[in-house]
């Protein structure tokens, strides 16, 4: 019993005590100015080559475009870009697409939902102020270590950063969820395994790491008017297994300790900081909060970012932008950042972190790189012999579900009129999609949100054959539409073109061709209502669902 | 007719039995679905036998959702100063007595045990819910599934025909969907809200039924290269959510009640919770392995015995009726039917004649398969405020339910990098109460 109770308690080891990160690395690794695509690819392929594996050849350009798209731009391509991307000549073509699409408005707004839904944690309808903030610092291209700041200490009288404290306040009435959801979040550690007991295993891992964790956030909490503040005092205790109790240190998952400033206050200013932060809980006309001299949150930022204690942080950012582009981490998985779960690509991971922080922790500069990447256009179908690559060596794209974000908005943007949607790169394009985002807001409520173990649901299936919603908004037949558009073509084979394209990104196989001219001339005593059939079909198809 | 069709796709309302559950394809969905959830305790290697016993089980859970008074109910305290105006009566079991709001279950009290020493610490109507949705206090670490789901995924057929967690949860106060958690969205319930058939369950009027079959086959058509490009779990859960759809749909008429005789209906009683303990019954028949029928709202902070004199009035109605029907038709000894909810009530009355939320001694109730009617476990001080004997956790609650209907209460999970136990660490079946 005890051990399986252990095994389940997969705690982190303190990773490197060391001066610094980048000087340790610097050594072994491929130069700094490599190009960061360049060093994805050494890596990926030398680690191939060891395991004696192949990878898959590169992905088509159909699929590449569409692909590129939807991660950069968080919808399939339209039917113009992806044929005028596949007609394309240039042999610069694929760098040009990444450039277009991270310069366009729809990368703001795609990668403002990922860092919403990694921020969140799989929960829905986060405030709209946390939207519009995460949106804005995307589009000034704010560094993350800066974000990261005004989320753990941003001044609430700031309007602009007031909303970077959404983080703390939809946890702060929970210090287990802000300790474990911060750790696991920014620091890719899970450390709620430690809280019940020590690791069996590892000495260096303890309680006390949980609970010195807690300790830069015990001291939170929530005015009556749900702002963030600190109190003066506060300490975290707790029981060893033993029994024992004890008194948290405030320590970070290095094991650096923080010793708050020793300072002698008289009962009576004891009692007059407690009564203004009781206070501030019960009256919602306190006034702005008083704030203390000595703030631990304000501290395990300045820990967490200091360049011999860095690590955790980029290299958590570097794993989780990985995988969002991935679909798996270069550990896996993504909260287990640990030496009993080591990187499978430790030297890409360390490469990939040194020139985060050497670049002031530009995510986009990461994004744009494994972007570029031999191993990221990688087929997602093994056609050659033998077993392909595992998952874990990135010889194979993976497939990946669509966030239910993505799907509302390629399924709204494939049911439309092709001819309408031709201007993804003008100016005002942005309005277009401002629109597109918030239209799409209330169907992707309808779907499941991508996790472990994610599987389609029955609902999702019903919702497709059964709802009025999906026949009469997705499947209308009026010029605004696809199959207004249908209807004006010469014949079948315009037809089934047209869909194909503007639906999954490519043309129609012989096979498919004959098997829809089939279903069409079936259905040919209504042809309105068989179009609508078609495109339906093709909609609800598991390509549209995933990207790969 | 369809083209492509798959085997039992045509489906009557005649062919949806219960009997019509098993069989070596169901074994075989259920193993393949299972691959990627790695069953860790190797001790446990069901044998044909004890898996066909296993599928033929079904769980109806009575959800008293904002927290019923164990002191009208199951654990009557006549005469003391908590004990509130209502007697205790004396049952068919002559060492047992029960609240007399409840005067039909108590003549059935042989089919039915109660735990009378729930101890589960949280008073809370959010963190209450969840605990004894999932038999576990809520960790922000792992997402745990809820007792539907788990039944569903221990119980149900990967490619069943009929759904394999219902809930129906008409009143608005204290809804709450429940969810399948780390087991994913494949063992999610059904979930009745507005309406006393599931959403999207019926075909538009605007498309006929030719048209319907035509395009589900001509999707799959289509589907296939795909699939057959992309050999992956998450692929063909798409491919098996759609190939379900067909079978669901011919399960709508489980929903209707009019498909009753009157006599039926009129043995169940008129109320929305009496219906649906109707409908629990079709569904249970049908091979469903999971309905929760909540009836919401318990949480009597003023009034609580008006309250209680009214939701208890059509609990007893509901649960007397469906044990009969149950055991009328043979189904009772694979059917567990639970009452709980997310705690229960203080001893002590408050000014406004109401009782407040309570977790720290409470009960449930148990009936039906594998369950030792009329044993009562557990028991509270002669005021009711703490448990003297006993005390049973969410945990030991779920385990004793994983135990009465054949799911090996030890069971892991394979979550990432965790096993997860199926019940709460240091949480194990009550052997006095299992038949």
């Amino acid at each position: 019993m005890l051990r399986q109770f252990c095994w389940m308690l997969m705690v982190m080891v303190v990773m490197h005590r060391c001066a610094d990160f980048a000087e340790l690395l610097s050594a072994e690794l491929l130069p700094a100015e490599t190009p960061v695509e360049q060093a994805i690819d050494h890596y990926i392929q030398l680690q191939l080559d060891t395991k004696q594996k192949q990878p898959a050849s590169l992905a088509d350009e159909s699929t590449l475009i569409r692909r590129t798209t939807l991660d950069l731009a968080g919808r399939i391509a339209t039917l113009s870009e992806a044929q005028a991307y596949v007609a394309a000549t240039e042999t610069d073509k694929r760098s040009k697409l990444i450039e277009r699409l991270m310069a366009s408005p729809d990368f703001a707004y795609h990668f403002r939902n990922s860092l919403e839904g990694l921020l969140s944690d799989g929960q829905r309808n986060s405030p709209g102020e946390w939207r519009e903030y995460l949106l804005k610092a995307i589009r000034e291209h704010r560094p993350w270590d800066q974000m990261f700041r005004e989320m753990m200490t941003g001044n609430e009288e700031d309007v602009a950063i007031k909303p970077a404290l959404t983080f703390l306040r939809s946890r702060a009435r929970d210090l287990d969820q802000l300790t474990n959801d911060t750790s696991s979040l920014f620091f890719g550690v899970n450390v709620s395994c430690a809280k019940c007991h020590d690791h069996p295993l590892v000495d260096d891992w303890k309680q006390e790491h949980y609970f010195g964790m807690s300790s830069f956030f015990q001291r939170i909490y929530l005015t009556k008017t749900n702002l963030v503040a600190e109190k003066f005092s506060g300490e975290v205790k707790y029981k060893t297994t033993k029994g024992e109790e004890k008194l948290a240190r405030i320590m970070f998952l290095t094991g650096t300790v923080v010793e708050p400033p020793a300072v002698a206050k008289t009962p009576e200013q004891i009692k007059e900081e407690n009564d203004a932060v009781h206070r501030q809980t019960q009256d919602d006309k306190a006034g702005p909060p008083p704030k203390p001299d000595f703030s631990p949150r304000a501290k395990l930022v300045e820990l967490a970012l200091q360049a011999d204690q860095n690590h955790f942080f980029a290299r958590n950012a570097v794993n989780r932008i990985w995988a969002l582009y991935f679909g798996r981490g270069l550990v896996h998985p993504l909260d287990q950042m640990h030496s009993a779960n080591p990187s499978t690509h430790p030297e890409l991971l360390d490469w990939l972190s040194r020139d985060l922080v050497a670049h002031q922790y530009d995510l986009q500069r990461l994004i744009r790189g494994i972007v570029s990447s031999q191993a990221y256009g990688r087929s997602s179908v093994w056609d050659s012999a033998g077993d392909p690559p595992g998952p874990e060596q990135f010889g194979l794209a993976l497939v990946r579900p669509l966030s239910s974000r993505q799907y509302s908005l390629s399924l709204r943007l494939a049911s439309l009129n092709p001819d309408t949607m031709t201007a993804t790169s003008a100016p005002e394009w942005v309005n277009r999609r401002d629109e597109f985002e918030r239209n799409s807001d209330d169907l992707a409520n309808q779907f499941e949100v991508p996790g472990e173990n994610f599987q389609i649901s029955v609902d999702e299936a019903l919702l497709f054959n059964n709802s009025a919603r999906m026949w009469d908004e997705f499947v209308r037949d009026d010029g605004g539409m696809l199959i207004g558009s249908l209807k004006q073509k010469a014949d079948q084979s315009a037809q089934i073109e047209t869909a194909f394209w503007a639906i999954l990104g490519r043309a129609a196989m012989p096979a498919e061709r004959s098997a829809c001219e089939d279903f069409l001339t079936q259905k040919a005593a209504n042809p309105v209502l068989g179009l609508r059939q078609f495109v339906w079909s093709l909609l609800a198809s598991p390509e549209l669902r995933f990207n790969h | 007719m369809a083209r492509n069709d798959l085997p039992n796709r045509n489906l009557s309302q005649h062919d949806v039995s219960r009997r019509g559950f098993l069989g070596s394809a169901a074994l075989a969905g259920a193993a393949s679905f299972a691959a990627n959830m790695r069953v860790l305790d190797a001790l446990q290697t069901p044998t044909l036998a004890a898996e066909l016993k296993r599928q033929q089980k079904s769980v109806i859970l009575l959800w008293l959702a904002g927290g019923a008074s164990q002191l009208e109910t199951w654990d009557p305290k006549p005469g003391r100063i908590t004990g509130g105006p209502f007697r205790a009566i004396s049952t068919d079991i002559p060492s047992v007595q029960i609240s007399e709001l409840l005067p039909k279950m108590a003549q059935r009290m042989k089919t039915t045990a109660i735990i009378r020493s729930l101890n589960t610490r949280n008073g809370d109507h959010g963190g209450g819910t969840i605990l004894m949705e999932t038999g576990r206090a809520k960790e922000a670490a792992v997402d745990y599934p809820d007792l539907g789901a788990l039944i569903a995924r221990e119980l149900g057929r990967a490619d069943s025909q009929v759904p394999d967690y219902v809930s129906l949860y008409s009143e608005t106060e204290g809804r709450h969907k429940g969810g399948a958690g780390f087991l994913g969205a494949r063992y999610a319930p059904m979930f009745l809200s507005d309406s006393m058939i599931p959403p999207n369950i019926r075909r538009l009027d605007s498309i006929s039924e030719t048209d319907h079959t035509d395009r589900a086959a001509f999707q799959r058509l289509l589907a296939k290269q795909f699939q057959d490009r992309h050999p992956r779990s998450v692929v063909s859960s798409h491919g098996m959510a759609y190939e379900r759809v067909r079978g669901l749909m011919s399960s709508e008429t489980l929903f209707d009640v009019s498909q009753e005789p009157q006599s039926a209906r009129d043995f169940y009683g008129p109320t929305q919770f009496q219906e649906q303990c109707l409908i629990a019954r079709r569904l249970v028949e049908a091979g469903v392995p999971f309905v929760k029928v909540a009836r919401a709202w318990w949480d009597s902070h003023g009034q609580n015995f008006e309250t209680h004199r009214e939701l208890c009035a059509d609990l007893d109605q509901g649960m007397s009726a469906l044990l009969d029907d149950l055991g009328q038709r043979g189904l009772l000894e694979n059917t567990l039917v639970l009452t709980f909810g997310e705690f229960g009530r203080t001893p002590q009355i408050n000014p406004s004649l109401g009782r407040d939320h309570f977790a720290n001694a409470w009960s449930a109730s148990l009936s039906g398969c594998g369950i030792k009617g009329g044993a009562v476990y557990g028991k509270t001080d002669a005021d009711g405020h703490t448990v003297v004997e006993g005390e049973a956790k969410a945990g030991d609650l779920f385990a004793t339910i994983f135990s009465a209907v054949g799911i090996d209460p030890t069971k892991e999970y394979q979550v990432g990098a965790r096993p997860i136990p199926i019940v709460d660490f240091g949480c194990k079946a009550i052997p006095e109460i299992l038949a």
